[in-house]
């Protein structure tokens, strides 16, 4: 029950801290609405599909590929990061709060953004009449596996790496941009050359995207996306584990008043 | 109520606390004083379960320090540890929470804690727009909000202003009616003597001296201190031997240690034949007793 009660007050800090900026929120919901409306008019243009197809596809790689990296990623590490240059971090070593609670409240916190931005990119993808083609289920399932490995990414950046603010963006640009590129979250996979699409296969926005992809337009079920989901829920278990060993190590590290 | 027995700490190779032994009495007021790398710090994430003696041992609340008497512990550290974009009572729900507080019990404690620093009226002001001073009191409050039985209180008045280190001390002296034990650690030797019952003096890893502030002025065998200032320094030192004073330097001051209580007159009899431009008799305080016993410390072997 405290695990609950801890986990709860961490996400609900984390958000009265982002409702308390209300730019970034305000800039939180622009770009994916500016990344779905680019990713849609472009393929409805270029690939000559309807609007309703263009934005059926162009939906998924924009909110795992493209939104939720920036929010639940960038926004983890920003949180740690955030948490020990205002040294509350300390704080909350001296304090009886679980470094599982802790977690599953930057994850809780998250999940929350990620289904905010979640509607609103379903929203306006339905203001073209974009259709979710398969299971809600599966694809929220796909979603909060991509949120989880997404934090424990973070974790592990913001703990072993992020040391400052101005890390974050160094960071994110460095490893995200590229990753995102490579995963389809801006052009379409089925563009890219071989080469470049048999290293996609070792990329997780990559098999985000696709299992998304394949449920949210196609209407794929599991055994369609299997690969995918395999190698994505694989991917979250791993960064979680990697994640809370990295907490472990900062305890370690930087447990001292 | 904390009781540590036979501490020792190395960083690397160097020592940073030596077999250091002390015990708080649950309600009293106990100040840690010592320059700084004495050890006060490495012994506060001690005793918080923060950091790992290499030997000895501490018991809080009569159990050995671990992550479970954690909730035994306050502490208000140097920095302001505080949520900036959080209000003072969202803060303090914050952590509550975190210490297993719910419902109505939380409301009561962050009421209760605000009223105790006098923030009621700005419960509801988000921290950054706070003064210094307020900000000081709000990391203060955070300590309390879990009821605990000890107060760690690290340097708690650096930085603030003569009318918020007042209402500071009144509420080390209320949390002391209150029968929570404080440990103060301070380098505001006035603060220590008007709060604390019991002093201890860390130098180098170890307490060289601890007692009440009456038990410690038999580190100065006098009734009180005369202060002169003169231009003829030496020769007053002269006189002042001739007549049995103890001479010492605070500071720029010439003092001497007078072992009986002596009139005025009669004090500047003693130092006739050279100029005084003032000449002041004082009471024994504590900053005279630290530089005593800190300076004989170091003058005397390892």
């Amino acid at each position: 029950m405290n695990y609950w009660y801890e986990t709860l007050a961490v996400a609900q800090r984390i958000l009265i801290e982002l409702f308390r900026r209300r730019r970034s929120l305000i800039f939180w919901s622009i770009f994916p609405i500016s990344v779905l409306l680019l990713n849609g008019l472009i393929l409805a243009e270029r690939a000559k599909l309807p609007f309703d197809q263009a934005f059926e596809n162009a939906a998924p790689g924009s909110l795992v590929g493209a939104a939720l990296f920036f929010s639940c990623l960038g926004g983890s590490v920003a949180t740690v990061v955030s948490e020990r240059e205002q040294l509350t971090l300390k704080r909350l070593f001296i304090s009886p709060l679980s470094g599982i609670s802790y977690f599953l409240g930057i994850f809780l916190a998250h999940s929350l953004i990620g289904i905010g931005q979640t509607l609103l990119v379903y929203m306006i993808a339905a203001f073209w009449d974009a259709q979710f083609n398969g299971s809600i289920w599966l694809g929220i399932v796909i979603i909060l596996l991509s949120i989880i490995a997404y934090v424990g990414v973070g974790f592990v950046l913001g703990t072993q790496l992020a040391k400052r603010t101005e890390d974050v963006n160094a960071l994110v640009a460095a490893f995200g941009v590229p990753l995102l590129i490579l995963g389809g979250a801006f052009l379409p996979t089925s563009l890219f050359p071989k080469t470049l699409l048999d290293l996609a296969q070792f990329n997780p926005i990559y098999h985000m995207n696709e299992a998304l992809l394949g449920v949210s337009a196609n209407g794929d079920g599991l055994a369609e996306i299997e690969p995918h989901f395999r190698f994505l829920a694989l991917f979250a278990l791993a960064m979680v584990i990697a994640g809370w060993l990295s907490y472990r190590r900062m305890l370690q590290v930087e447990r001292r008043l | 109520m904390l009781r540590i027995e036979n501490l020792s700490k190395s960083y690397g190779k160097r020592p940073v606390l030596q077999d250091l032994s002390l015990s708080i009495e649950a309600g009293e007021v106990y100040a840690l004083l010592g320059p700084n790398g004495a050890g006060k710090t490495t012994t506060i994430n001690i005793i918080c379960n923060l950091l790992r003696a290499d030997r000895g041992q501490v018991w809080i609340n009569d159990q050995p320090a671990s992550d479970r008497t954690k909730p035994f512990i306050g502490i208000a550290p140097q920095e302001n540890l505080l949520y900036r974009l959080l209000s003072c009572a969202e803060n303090l729900q914050f952590f509550g929470r975190i210490y297993g507080f719910h419902g109505q019990r939380l409301q009561h404690q962050v009421q209760a804690c605000l009223a105790a620093v006098n923030l009621s009226d700005r419960a509801n002001s988000v921290v950054e727009t706070l003064s210094g001073g307020m900000q000081r009191r709000m990391n203060v409050a955070i300590a309390l909000v879990h009821q605990p039985k000890l107060v760690i209180l690290d340097e708690p008045t650096t930085g603030l202003d003569i009318e918020a280190r007042y209402e500071m001390w009144e509420l080390i002296r209320q949390l002391q009616q209150q029968g929570i034990t404080v440990l103060l650690t301070t380098h505001l030797l006035d603060e220590a003597e008007r709060l604390a019952n019991r002093i201890g003096i860390l130098r180098q890893g170890r307490i060289i001296a601890e007692g009440s502030l009456t038990e410690l002025r038999q580190y100065i065998p006098a009734q009180e201190i005369l202060v002169i200032q003169t231009p003829d320094p030496e020769k007053a030192i002269e006189l002042g031997l001739q007549a049995g004073f103890t001479p010492r330097r605070y500071d720029n001051d010439l003092a001497f240690w007078l072992p009986e209580h002596l009139e005025l007159k009669e004090l500047i009899d003693r130092f006739e034949g050279i100029e005084i431009d003032s000449i002041a008799r004082q009471p024994i305080r504590l900053e005279h007793i630290y530089l005593e016993v800190t300076q004989s410390a170091s003058r005397s072997p390892e």
